[in-house]
């Protein structure tokens, strides 16, 4: 093995949006070992830093120059490679270029008793050093970006304008070239704590000196001092706080030297419900709320600085300024707001586009109160219950043109409620105004009662419907109504009891729509929509242990409503898990049956024809018919599938002792039938054949 | 003594004024054109015509200046401590911009009186979007402890053109600076200026007034239907001033009819639908503009807007003219008509006039002069 060096490798940058660094922190990871296994580069372990102006990646135990390689490849037969003068023919020409040798020094050589042209390829050692600068200007070029710029005259692409590189193997500087820049020994600080250049004189020493310049060089160092500094200030504080990944990533990716301050604003402000001051506090300061030990907000926050720590008083003034300042803006907003009843702010809503062709949030308020009268109505719920879910239908958006909402728009809904209190509307209405937009992502919980999950569910049924109807359905990774969301959504309300039809709720919200002038093809749209939230059920059933099978077997019958379909489901799962070998059995039996069966021939059998096995069967197969047939009549799926087991004894029998295929034409036509006949009865409940 | 350096001695942050002057004093030694604020309304520096046309093309520029901004929809009849319909920003353009353009900007803090190893300044993600310019950029908004107080931004298109070389724009809010450096809580508390006597004037003595009478205007008085009409007449002024191939005026028209767009939404009479309607019709004429501006300025082989907009305007005369025509047709048919009856009312015959209103209007006064 030859001699090796450590490579260090520091593209410095201006400050690299958060979330971008983040994905770029893991790109670099295995870019780089890729790049130099490209380039037959032996290396040893690749370890990457990152902070919000520099990636950097330290490259162990790098060869400081590749291994001599020898490749030898067969090429064509003789046959093959030579003409009829002896001259090399295409095909051996083509091997030779392909394989980078000359065509003069291909060889012949007998392999087990065949000749071919053999090339043998030598590649001779080279000096890493020489290789590198084409690898690191490929990683760079590779990094990709969710948006990039060009600055000053250069037509490179990055993130955010790169000022300085540090490409070193050992001790020597590799000229790695991008965007006018060429690669030094020279990094730079801290940009108030160590500002300026500072020297490098190895690779094994970038990372110290990068540290000794007042930069904690990777996410995880960083989040390490941010918990530890937070814990103190709880420590100090005796409040608890909250620190969201969001939020705390983007605190994590907006420092090189983070230091936790506690700042405080003026108790007056929590007066201003508590929704906008922590949407003002971690959206737009990214601080982090502190609650006391009943879980209320408190007038403390934690502020992550990138400052200097001899100057964390002055820090902490200028933030405190600042939260001041929001949360008086919030306060006027607050009060101003209220200073008019919730509902006067409904007609406004057609100053806010809810889509193009769909109309305004004013149009989607009329239908979503249209839409909950239909649910109201299929779930036969009490006239107060009505009355409550109509109100609240029709106030659930109006908070959107409310001046804190158009200011802090995560608190849309919340708003709602505290406005609706005051403006005397009661307490259910309230609250469904602000659950309405339950469950808002994966695991959250649904709205607590059925005034808001009436208006959720209209809410949402009125946005998938909509889209769909104007042909904007999810596809692939675009979906910028998060209707999946919101079927899911749908779907996690009706499974925790709300009693009404899906299929009739997406078509009375279709006719809404269609009443409305909007045209579409119903019929097309209704199945589209349909078979979509049958797309998410699949997904869930299958979360909680369901087998595609079983699912397909019930799809089969065509059975569209996902409430049943799920019930179903279940029962024939808990069915196959209770008594395996019976339903494997039947699986099988009907699977045989299914196959001889011939549906030409009817299901209408002559007893007088039938054997004491057959009759017995037919007998079984006439009553399960009627059971089965009630079983499924009354929702009783389960219990269908109890009289279907009934089935398997005489069966088993039949198919043990009847030869169905007799010569005899009346007996097998006889035979078809009650097959036939029986086939019918399965079906009825779920294709078994999908279960053999 | 100069005001500054009364500051300086007294041991007073830099007034507003003085915050403004060594802002220009700095860019200037910097080399840039110090220009004085465009005179026409518009909501931000960025429209005004030094960077919006002058990002375009591959010549060096550099300049700085004041921009007043009007926002109607911000106004609040000077009430709110943070929000003005009328604000003052601090632009920066330098195209290409330059390598060093961090810290250079970090110096400006520096020479307004912000020791920036004090504070904790940060680049927070922040990127610029204009659809109605066509244009976008990446950049940051810059925090002082966590107070934004500049844009900062490298545009990479406008007008839908390519930018290049890449011009960097630096706008900063000079009310938020101001209140920062000076450590006050309410715009209207900013020391605008601090004669020797000691007489002081605030940004309220200057501006409360305006900001409260204009606020009344911008959401309460504007006559909407004027400025539908403004609207409309200025957009197609600003089509034949780019038939005419004059990009610099026809921009004029284009950030006439923003403003009057700006204020038909602060009276509130946009609905959301005519809302896109709008921006697209502004988008158009902007966007023509700086496709203009390319053609006849810069030198750029692009197709000429004015000569689709000439075309249209000779279809449109020609449809008023036809119409015209057709309105005079029918104007001499009813003279005709009228001449026949005795009260001069288009169908009026003389044997059923008892009741004829005008028999009784009596004769009009003539004309004076």
């Amino acid at each position: 093995m030859a001699n090796t060096e450590t490579l260090a490798f520091e593209i410095g940058t201006e400050e690299i949006p958060a979330f971008d660094l983040k994905n770029a922190t893991k790109q670099l990871a295995t870019l780089v070992p890729q790049a130099l296994d490209a380039a037959g580069v032996p290396h040893g372990d690749v370890a990457v830093y990152t902070t919000p102006r520099r990636l950097i990646a330290l490259v162990a135990d790098v060869a400081t120059e590749t291994e001599a390689l020898t490749e030898v490849f067969r090429g064509p037969s003789a046959q093959i490679a030579f003409d009829a003068e002896g001259n090399y023919t295409k095909a051996a020409t083509g091997f030779a270029r392909g394989k980078g040798v000359d065509v003069a020094d291909l060889e012949l050589r007998d392999e087990n008793g065949v000749q071919y042209v053999f090339a043998t390829k030598s590649t001779p050692s080279k000096p890493v050093a020489d290789l590198l600068p084409a690898v690191l200007e490929g990683v760079i070029a590779k990094l990709s970006w969710p948006k990039s710029c060009r600055w000053g005259t250069t037509s490179e692409q990055f993130s955010r304008p790169v000022r300085w590189i540090v490409a070193l193997l050992g001790t020597q500087v590799v000229p790695v070239k991008f965007a006018g820049l060429e690669a030094g020994n020279l990094t730079w600080g801290h940009r108030v704590l160590a500002p300026g250049a500072h020297e490098v004189a190895s690779a094994d020493q970038l990372l110290d000196v990068v540290k000794a310049a007042y930069v904690v060089p990777s996410e995880e160092l960083r989040e390490a001092v941010i918990r530890e500094g937070v814990a103190k200030a709880e420590a100090e504080t005796g409040f608890k706080a909250e620190l969201p990944a969001k939020t705390l990533t983007e605190v994590i990716n907006l420092s090189e030297y983070p230091t936790v301050l506690v700042g405080h604003f003026d108790e007056e402000f929590l007066q201003v419900p508590e929704e906008i001051i922590v949407d003002a506090m971690l959206m737009h300061q990214r601080y982090f709320p502190l609650y006391d030990g009943e879980g209320k907000l408190t007038n403390k926050f934690i502020i992550v600085s990138n400052g200097d720590p001899a100057y964390s008083g002055n820090i902490i003034e200028g933030n405190e300024r600042v939260v001041a300042a929001r949360l008086y803006d919030a306060k006027f907003f607050y009060d101003e707001d209220r200073k008019q009843a919730l509902d006067k702010y409904v007609p406004r809503l057609n100053e806010v586009v809810f889509q193009e062709t769909l109309g305004t949030m004013l149009d989607k308020t009329t239908r979503v109160v249209k839409m909950t009268a239909r649910l109201v109505s299929d779930a036969d719920l009490f006239v107060d219950q009505a009355r409550d879910i109509a109100r609240a239908a029709y106030l659930s958006k109006a908070d959107l043109v409310t001046n804190a909402v158009i200011e802090f728009t995560s608190v849309q809904g919340v708003m709602g409620s505290y406005y609706a209190l005051a403006s005397g509307e009661n307490e259910r209405v309230a609250r469904a105004i602000a659950e309405h937009y339950k469950p808002r992502f994966a695991g959250d919980s649904i709205p607590a009662d059925e005034v808001g999950q009436a208006v959720a569910l209209a809410d949402k049924l009125d946005t998938i419907c909509g889209l769909f109807a104007i042909g904007q359905a999810p596809t692939g990774s675009s979906d910028p109504f998060a209707l999946r969301r919101a079927a899911i959504g749908v779907l996690s309300i009706l499974f925790a009891g709300f009693p009404i039809s899906l299929v009739k709720a997406v078509e009375g919200s279709l006719e809404i729509y269609f009443r409305g002038g909007l045209e579409f093809d119903s019929g097309k749209v209704r199945d589209e929509i349909i078979q979509f939230f049958i797309g998410r059920l699949k997904a869930i059933l299958k979360d909680e242990g369901a087998t595609p099978e079983a699912i397909e077997a019930v799809l089969s019958t065509g059975v569209e409503e996902p409430m049943e379909i799920a019930k179903r489901v279940r029962a024939l799962e808990e069915a196959r898990k209770n008594q395996p070998e019976l339903f494997e059995d039947l699986a099988v039996a009907f699977t045989r049956a299914n196959n001889l069966r011939d549906a030409s021939v009817g299901t209408s059998f002559k007893r007088d024809l039938l054997t004491p096995v057959e009759a017995d069967l037919a007998t079984a197969v006439t009553s399960a018919q009627s059971t089965v047939g009630k079983a499924m009549r009354e929702g009783d799926f389960a219990g269908a599938l109890a009289q279907l087991a009934t089935l398997r004894g005489p069966i088993d029998a039949f198919f043990e002792e009847v030869m169905v295929m007799d010569e005899d034409p009346a007996i097998r036509e006889n035979r078809l039938k009650l097959l036939s006949r029986m086939v019918g009865v399965f079906s009825t409940v779920a294709d078994f054949s999908l279960l053999a | 003594m100069n005001e500054q350096a009364r500051s300086q001695e007294q041991n007073l942050p830099p007034t507003f004024q003085q915050v403004i002057m060594n802002l220009q004093q700095y860019w200037a030694d910097a080399g840039c054109v110090i220009l004085q604020p465009y005179d026409n309304e518009v909501g931000a520096g960025t429209n005004a015509p030094a960077t919006t046309l002058r990002s375009l093309g591959p010549d060096t520029w550099r300049t700085a200046y004041v921009q007043g901004c009007r926002r109607p929809t911000d106004g609040r009849y000077g009430e709110n401590p943070n929000r003005l319909q009328f604000y003052y920003q601090f632009q920066v353009l330098i195209k290409p911009s330059p390598d060093n353009i961090q810290d250079l900007y970090l110096g400006s803090l520096r020479a307004i009186g912000i020791d920036v190893d004090k504070h904790d300044v940060r680049f927070v993600e922040d990127d610029w979007e204009s659809p109605t310019l066509g244009a976008w950029g990446l950049g940051w908004e810059v925090w002082i402890d966590g107070m934004e107080v500049t844009q900062f931004t490298y545009f990479q298109q406008v007008g839908g053109f390519e930018c290049s070389p890449i011009p960097v724009e630096i706008a900063y809010g000079l009310e938020r600076l101001t209140m920062f450096v000076q450590g006050v809580d309410s715009v209207y508390d900013i020391v605008w200026s601090r004669g020797a006597d000691g007489v002081t004037f605030t940004y309220g003595d200057v501006y409360l007034e305006n900001e409260k009478e204009y606020s009344a205007y911008n959401f309460e008085v504007a006559d909407t239907d004027f400025l539908f009409q403004e609207f409309t007449d200025r957009e197609r002024d600003c089509k034949k001033i780019l038939a005419a191939g004059l990009p610099l005026p026809a921009y004029d028209a284009v950030l006439k009819c923003c403003h009057a767009f700006n204020l038909l939404d602060a009276r509130g009479v946009i609905s959301a639908t005519e809302r896109m309607a709008y921006i697209l019709r502004v988008r158009t004429l902007a966007k023509a503009c700086c496709a203009s501006y390319m053609l006849h300025v810069v030198g750029m082989d692009v197709e000429d807007p004015g000569i689709a907009f000439a075309k249209e305007l000779e279809e449109e005369a020609a449809a008023a003219a036809a119409a015209l025509e057709a309105a005079e047709e029918e104007e001499a048919a009813v003279v005709a008509e009228v001449a026949t009856s005795s009260c001069g009312v288009s169908g009026c015959s003389a044997s059923s006039c008892a009741g004829c209103p005008s028999a009784n209007i009596e004769p009009k006064e003539a004309p004076r002069g």
